[in-house]
């Protein structure tokens, strides 16, 4: 499903925040990628959405090398992968509903299909009562799991969660970690960027660790080691 | 045709959220609209004053008197047969005569000085009339054809010939203070809409991330922008004409008592609508859309 080959990112003039990076998630796969701060999570996590492109090697995407990916391709990568911030990323002028429909939209979706998948989406995040709602009548979680919504929008066969707990606390938190297991469950292969050791170790699930842009573990099983 | 619907509802909310912005592009656009409009009516009444000066203009030839008849007849269809010549009059002495006392029946000297002068003191008068005022220097020059040059008193021609010059002098003059005007209003327009984009973009800055993140292609981000610039010049045409055919219904009945036209700025600016406000249309959505363009092209990055 997602493939990196010997990936490295060098920001100029001469900042390396992914080094020589080889790994292979497989379809349904949940995986978390750790590490502290600037060790290249979010670098790995931009160039599966081609935010980045990699200064060497090959991202595979379902057998697609996005690596050299031209500008016109990108929208219809990012329709099969659905991608979920820290900071939600929410429009404050559209309701929840418009919110998701936004998505739905720009890429050209019939009404009909609009009216059909976001109730279905909102009633997978459990919001299916706060369509009318303003994302500023709603708390933390709630907006994160309206951003999960809208990423479910296109039906992506990927989730890439960047710190999607990083603004939320505890019971929020492991209520989105909660939703992100049932959509993996569903069969969408999720990858979960996180510095959060309590979520990571209750995971128990395929650990990938960083450190100063290289792989030092990964392990099927693993526990936040740093 | 879905996508285009969503490109339309877009500009619209982009040109509606920023509607201060909009305002001050639309008014700028219409006030270059307005200008374009007033050039033309200018240009309008300055064709009609030089028709109008254009069909008085004559050359009055005067022959010396006790020419013959035949004579005077002879150079009148000479120059009838010429191919610039519109009509030539012709003034018998007595005739002549009879204009000058109607001309001056309330002035007693004048008509004295007839009587003390004694006899007709008018010679034989033609009024040539040509189809256009550039005609006429070949006219005079006709007019020394040899048969005839040795009658001819007197070719009365230059004060026709400095009202010509002067009313070109003020058409150029004018003509030239629109086209600054126009430049200046067009080149202020264009900062506008360049300024307008930019602030548009950067107020939308937080959609357009998101929307390239939910996969929108970059056209479908760029196009409400081109839009927007087409509703800023569909919006400026539509109040620049609800002020320019009002105005032209209202001067026009003036301009024709001026100029002696028939409905000539009614018929330019309302019976050929279409073309004057197509042209000025697609001339202004061109303008903006291209100011838009460069303006995307530096602070849009899809």
């Amino acid at each position: 499903m997602i493939r990196l080959k010997n990936v490295s990112k060098i920001y100029p003039p001469n900042v390396a925040a992914l080094q020589h990076v080889s790994l292979h998630i497989k379809p349904g796969e949940f995986v978390s990628i750790v590490g502290q701060s600037g060790t290249g999570k979010t670098t790995l996590a931009k160039l599966l959405f081609a935010e980045e492109h990699p200064s060497c090697g090959e991202v595979i995407i379902g057998g697609w090398d996005i690596s050299k990916i031209k500008h016109s391709e990108v929208p219809l990568l990012r329709r099969q992968i659905g991608v979920v911030f820290q900071d939600f990323k929410l429009l404050p002028k559209k309701t929840v509903s418009e919110n998701v429909a936004f998505a739905l939209e720009v890429a050209g979706a019939s009404v009909k299909r609009i009216r059909e998948v976001v109730p279905q989406v909102l009633k997978i995040v459990n919001l299916h009562d706060c369509g009318d709602r303003y994302p500023r009548q709603l708390s933390g979680g709630e907006q994160q799991r309206v951003a999960i919504a809208r990423a479910l929008a296109h039906k992506p066969k990927i989730i890439v969660a960047d710190e999607p707990t990083g603004n939320l606390d505890t019971i929020n938190a492991h209520e989105i970690i909660n939703l992100l297991k049932k959509i993996n469950e569903f069969g969408t292969t999720v990858v979960l960027v996180t510095h959060n050791r309590e979520v990571v170790n209750h995971l128990r699930r395929r650990v990938i660790t960083l450190q100063d842009g290289n792989i030092i573990s990964d392990e099927e099983e693993g526990r936040y080691r740093l | 045709m879905r996508l285009l619907l969503r490109i339309i509802k877009f500009a619209f909310q982009h040109f509606f959220r920023n509607f201060w912005l909009s305002l001050v592009t639309v008014s700028m656009l219409t006030l270059t609209f307005l200008t374009v409009d007033v050039l033309l009516g200018l240009n309008l009444a300055t064709d009609a004053a030089i028709n109008n000066v254009e069909k008085r203009v004559d050359v009055s030839v005067t022959f010396k008197i006790g020419t013959e008849e035949a004579e005077v007849k002879n150079a009148a269809s000479y120059l009838r047969s010429l191919p610039e010549v519109e009509d030539v009059g012709f003034v018998t002495p007595d005739e002549a005569l009879t204009d000058f006392k109607t001309k001056h029946a309330n002035n007693p000297t004048v008509l004295a000085s007839l009587d003390e002068v004694g006899g007709n003191p008018f010679g034989y008068e033609l009024i040539v009339r040509a189809r256009s005022a550039d005609n006429y220097p070949m006219i005079l020059e006709a007019l020394d054809h040899p048969s005839f040059r040795d009658f001819i008193e007197a070719k009365d021609f230059t004060s026709h010939e400095t009202v010509l010059a002067s009313l070109s002098d003020v058409t150029v003059k004018a003509r030239w203070f629109g086209f600054t005007l126009l430049a200046i209003f067009l080149a202020i327009a264009v900062l506008i809409v360049f300024n307008t984009v930019r602030v548009t973009i950067f107020v939308h800055r937080e959609e357009i991330s998101i929307m390239r993140l939910v996969g929108a292609a970059g056209w479908f981000i760029r196009a409400p922008y081109l839009v927007e610039a087409f509703i800023f010049s569909l919006t400026a045409l539509i109040i620049s004409g609800l002020v320019v055919v009002p105005a032209v219904l209202i001067f026009n009945p003036l301009f024709d008592a001026y100029f002696e036209t028939s409905s000539q700025l009614q018929n330019f600016f309302i019976g050929q609508a279409f073309w004057v406000f197509g042209l000025e249309f697609v001339g202004a959505a061109l303008v903006c859309m291209a100011s838009t363009a460069f303006a995307m092209r530096r602070y849009l990055k899809v």
